[in-house]
């Protein structure tokens, strides 16, 4: 007797879901620091951590996530 | 090819919607209290976010979350300092993630506004909801 149609669906849903939940655990593992710049027209640039712009954005980013401190959070 | 062809047609309109709008010629700053209410909206609408600040025309704290505006006027004019300086050419949204947080920063409509989020915050929602939150303000402002 062949799965109810509805089954099907929602297993394939479920196989959506469980694959997305494992690319965001690997995602939350593997992710380095960047600083990705944006410019006009859709132009972005990536800057290492090690390299002399880099280093100044971050060391920029460092203090407003220091200023920002836990916020609302409590 | 066909797919570069529209992409660059579509940059090209883009341009001219761009400039035809207010942006670096914002002749009016919104009131701080336009300016604390959508730093209120943007609270509201993001779980993540640590704190923010809505920045002027000239780089002057318009509304800002905590206790300091000054040093977010300070470390935010560092930050786009850093990003401008970086290949020369003036920078349009920033966005640095490091292990205690992330940092987002856009200029629109002759506004800038600066926010940090917790970790893997959702890039494009954030820079969306800045965007919207500065044009509305220059809108009100017109």
């Amino acid at each position: 007797m062949p799965p109810k149609p509805h089954r099907i669906l929602l297993d394939r849903v479920s196989v959506y879901a469980d694959e997305a939940a494992a690319f965001m655990r690997r995602r939350r593992v593997a992710r380095r620091p960047f600083a990705r710049l944006y410019y006009p027209h859709g132009r972005s640039a990536d800057h290492a951590q090690d390299s002399r712009s880099g280093a100044e954005l971050f060391v920029a980013a460092g203090r407003l996530i220091e200023v920002a401190g836990n916020g609302q959070k409590g | 090819m066909t797919t570069v062809m529209i992409q660059e047609a579509r940059a090209r309109v883009t341009v001219g919607i761009f400039t035809q709008m207010p942006d670096a010629a914002a002749a009016t700053a919104p009131s701080r209290d336009s300016a604390e209410a959508a730093l209120e909206f943007l609270a509201e609408m993001s779980p993540d976010l640590r704190g923010a600040a809505i920045l002027g025309p000239e780089g002057e704290v318009l509304a800002a979350t905590g206790e300091e505006p000054e040093r977010w006027a300070e470390d935010a004019a560092a930050l786009f300092a850093a990003a401008d300086g970086a290949e020369g050419v003036p920078v349009e949204q920033v966005h640095i993630a490091t292990e205690q947080g992330e940092v987002f920063a856009i200029r629109d409509a002759g506004l800038a506004a600066v926010s940090v989020t917790d970790r893997f915050a959702l890039a494009s929602l954030m820079l969306f909801d800045l965007r919207s939150a500065l044009r509305r303000l220059a809108e009100e402002a017109r």
